[in-house]
């Protein structure tokens, strides 16, 4: 393996997750320094069962309507960050756990989860291209955000052989993006999962404190009327 | 069955009307004068001021709520002004949530400060685009938070419509039946600019009507009656319109032997705050009612069927007026329960045979706690109770919320849109619908005129004292 490889897989990508972690720090430095609101009524309801039913509300397709009645877009949701938690994991696997991708089944598990994603990635550009209500709300980085991860799934896929002998470029196109990633998503809204468990902690309050979660049944037209 | 879709652009661009406005400096409106209800002033920096209120208004929720969309789309087909118009999409919640939003990067987020274009941060430039962003908040958005519930971030886009309110409520860029509602409530402490005399002659009159319905020349409707169980606030449209609703109230008080009053002031339990985004004004109101239990000692407020009287008075007033709760507020569908449950009084519901459905009111279901509580009494009071779909927390807005029904300009728009609940009512083949809010109680009246529908309103209460059996006189005794 040629020494800027070696590089480009671990100092480099140690200085940019320091990077982003920095940059996370200041941006919830940030986000912590605006007041937060009070609610002084007496509750009806639970905030803390409220929040954990906010907090599983990615697990729950049922609790939502819009998850509920579009399975195919949640499904999709599912295959994407499932290549996200993937292509992100065999960023430290291939450097600092090589033995573990040269089980051959595994191996291919991750190529399919990460190529799976990429093809979900595709779907999803075109959806915002298409698609009037997306294009009127997307931004260039909401552009250049779902580009970003598609190419860097796709190369994913070409590098989690770790086949550096037979050529080292799926490698260093597969680090180069990812140092790039790390660079460029706290400056986008790829950071969402930064802000996620934050907006769901203080909705799931709320209507915990007002009992409106956990949802109440019904609410679905019964099959057949 | 509905009309040809309006034209987007033509709601977007209603000019700024001030004539209430105008009338109500030349008039020396009180609220006016004492700087309580903001007029808009052509010669102000507005943009200026609505950037620098804008940062102080900002809290961690909002900012949340304002970062936290990653515009998935996900909400454009939960919100009612999308679905009836799929062509448009302008309809789409995170659209009309980023007219905020862009100015919010402009001025508050790194990317947007440093690469607007990037992330489409704007600022307005003139009067002109904050009168289009009044067009966008209120226009087109009743604030029913519909697409807050089916977002899978958790984006909270009804809360940032009502910011956006409320930082042009206080420029006075606002539709006129906003102005003209707020200024009354500042001064009359009511949304119908009710006044003392009127309201005591309505009560006096149902009081009358109740005698003869009771049998009883000696009911009395106790007026600021000290040491009572609670008071009991009302929706002025009871008062201006529709009365009788306190005289079923005053029938099924009298036979749960209630000890009971109304406040001759702090009676109204509407709130026109939530929908102008002003909480002062929110305070205010709220508070009237709060100080009224506690000066006639009462151990609890019941609040009558309104959506949003019952959020602004039992949850966000406390907020808004910084008032510790002291008392239990409760709606009087809590009331019933507790009445028929208790034996108190008994009801056969057979005397209301009629097909009847239920219709949420978003601030009942959906930023409240009563979802239940009418589907239990509707089944003990009625023989043919049948769901609409979606319910619940996902039933949709009767198109009137988020004070609509006080803007008229917006009214061809918010009748295209009804469409959708038009089509919920129509499928589920009742003959009566019931809702528990005065508010959805018109914006339905609305729809069913403006469809043609073969469907009657009413509410909980009417259909109580309709199915109450009433014991004779000697039974009693
Ligand atoms: S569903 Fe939520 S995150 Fe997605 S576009 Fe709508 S507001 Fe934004
Ligand atoms: S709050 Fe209701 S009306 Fe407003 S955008 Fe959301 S779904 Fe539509």
């Amino acid at each position: 393996m040629s020494e800027f490889l070696k590089v480009l897989e671990d100092q480099v990508q140690i200085v940019a997750l320091i990077f982003m972690a920095t940059v996370y720090t200041i941006r919830l430095i940030w986000m912590f320094r605006f007041k937060a609101g009070k609610e002084i009524t007496d509750s009806v309801g639970s905030r803390r069962v409220g929040v954990a039913y906010s907090m599983m509300n990615v697990v729950m397709p049922w609790a939502m309507e819009s998850a509920r009645k579009n399975l195919n877009f949640y499904a999709q949701f599912v295959i994407f960050h499932a290549g996200v938690a993937v292509a992100i994991a065999a960023t430290f696997i291939i450097p600092y756990w090589p033995e573990f991708f040269e089980i051959t089944p595994i191996m291919r598990i991750f190529q399919l989860i990460v190529g799976a994603a990429f093809a979900v990635g595709v779907i999803r550009l075109i959806r915002r291209i298409t698609n009037p209500s997306m294009r009127i709300i997307s931004t260039p980085d909401d552009y250049f955000s779902i580009i970003l991860m598609t190419v860097w799934f796709a190369s994913g896929v070409f590098a989690i052989p770790n086949e550096y002998k037979v050529s080292e470029w799926p490698l260093i196109i597969f680090f180069s993006m990812t140092t790039l990633f790390l660079v460029y998503v706290p400056f986008s809204k790829i950071s969402h999962y930064l802000y996620y468990p934050f907006t769901r902690y203080f909705l799931g309050k709320t209507m915990g404190h007002r009992d409106v979660f956990p949802r109440k049944r019904g609410g679905e037209e019964p099959a057949g009327l | 069955m509905s009309d040809k879709s309006i034209n987007i652009s033509d709601v977007v661009n209603l000019p700024l009307d001030i004539k209430e406005q105008k009338k109500a400096i030349e008039q020396k409106a009180p609220s006016v004068v004492e700087g309580k209800v903001k007029v808009y002033n052509q010669d102000n920096d507005n943009v200026k001021q609505l950037l620098e209120m804008l940062k102080n208004k900002l809290n961690r929720q909002s900012v949340i709520s304002l970062v936290g969309c990653v515009h998935c789309g996900m909400c454009a087909d939960s919100c009612h002004y999308s679905l009836a118009r799929p062509h448009d999409p302008t309809m789409t919640p995170a659209y009309k949530a980023d007219q905020i939003r862009q100015i919010f990067k402009r001025h508050f987020d790194w990317t947007g400060r440093i690469f607007p274009w990037w992330v489409h941060a704007k600022t307005p430039k003139d009067d002109e685009d904050l009168n289009r962003l009044k067009n966008v908040v209120f226009g087109t958005c009743t604030a029913c938070r519909r697409c807050t519930l089916n977002c899978p971030m958790g984006v909270d886009t009804a809360v940032l419509i009502r910011l956006t309110r409320g930082l042009l409520t206080e420029l006075g860029i606002v539709p006129e039946g906003v102005f003209v509602v707020s200024k009354d409530q500042w001064e009359t402490g009511n949304q119908m600019g009710v006044s003392q005399e009127e309201y005591i002659e309505t009560i006096e009159w149902q009081e009358e009507e109740a005698q003869d319905e009771l049998e009883d020349p000696n009911f009395k409707i106790p007026i600021d009656k000290e040491d009572c169980d609670f008071i009991y606030t009302v929706n002025p449209r009871e008062i201006k319109y529709d009365p009788r609703s306190i005289g079923y109230a005053c029938k099924v008080f009298y036979h749960a032997g209630e000890s009971w009053t109304m406040p001759s002031w702090g009676w109204d339990m509407t709130n026109f705050g939530l929908f102008s985004g002003d909480d002062k004004l929110g305070g205010f109101v709220a508070k009237n009612l709060y100080e009224a239990a506690k000066r006639l000692r009462a151990k609890r407020i019941v609040i009558s069927e309104c959506g949003h009287g019952y959020r602004s008075t039992r949850w966000e007033g406390y907020n808004w007026a910084q008032y510790k709760q002291d008392i239990p507020s409760e709606s009087v569908l809590t009331t019933l329960i507790r009445y028929i449950d208790q034996g108190r009084i008994k009801v056969d519901p057979s005397k209301n045979p009629l097909p009847i459905t239920y219709h949420d009111s978003c601030n009942l279901a959906r930023s409240g706690d009563l979802t239940e509580e009418p589907r239990w009494l509707l089944e003990r009071i009625c023989t043919d109770f049948r769901e609409m779909y979606p319910n619940r927390a996902d039933n949709f807005c009767c198109t009137g919320g988020g004070g609509a029904l006080s803007m008229v300009e917006y009214k061809p728009l918010r009748m295209e849109v009804a469409k959708v609940k038009a089509d919920q009512l129509t499928a589920t083949g009742a003959k009566l619908v019931c809702t528990s809010c005065h508010n959805c109680v018109d914006g339905l009246n609305d729809l069913i005129k403006h469809y043609k529908l073969d469907i009657k309103v009413v509410q909980i209460l009417d259909l109580v004292a309709d199915a109450m059996v009433v014991p004779n006189k000697n039974e009693k005794k």
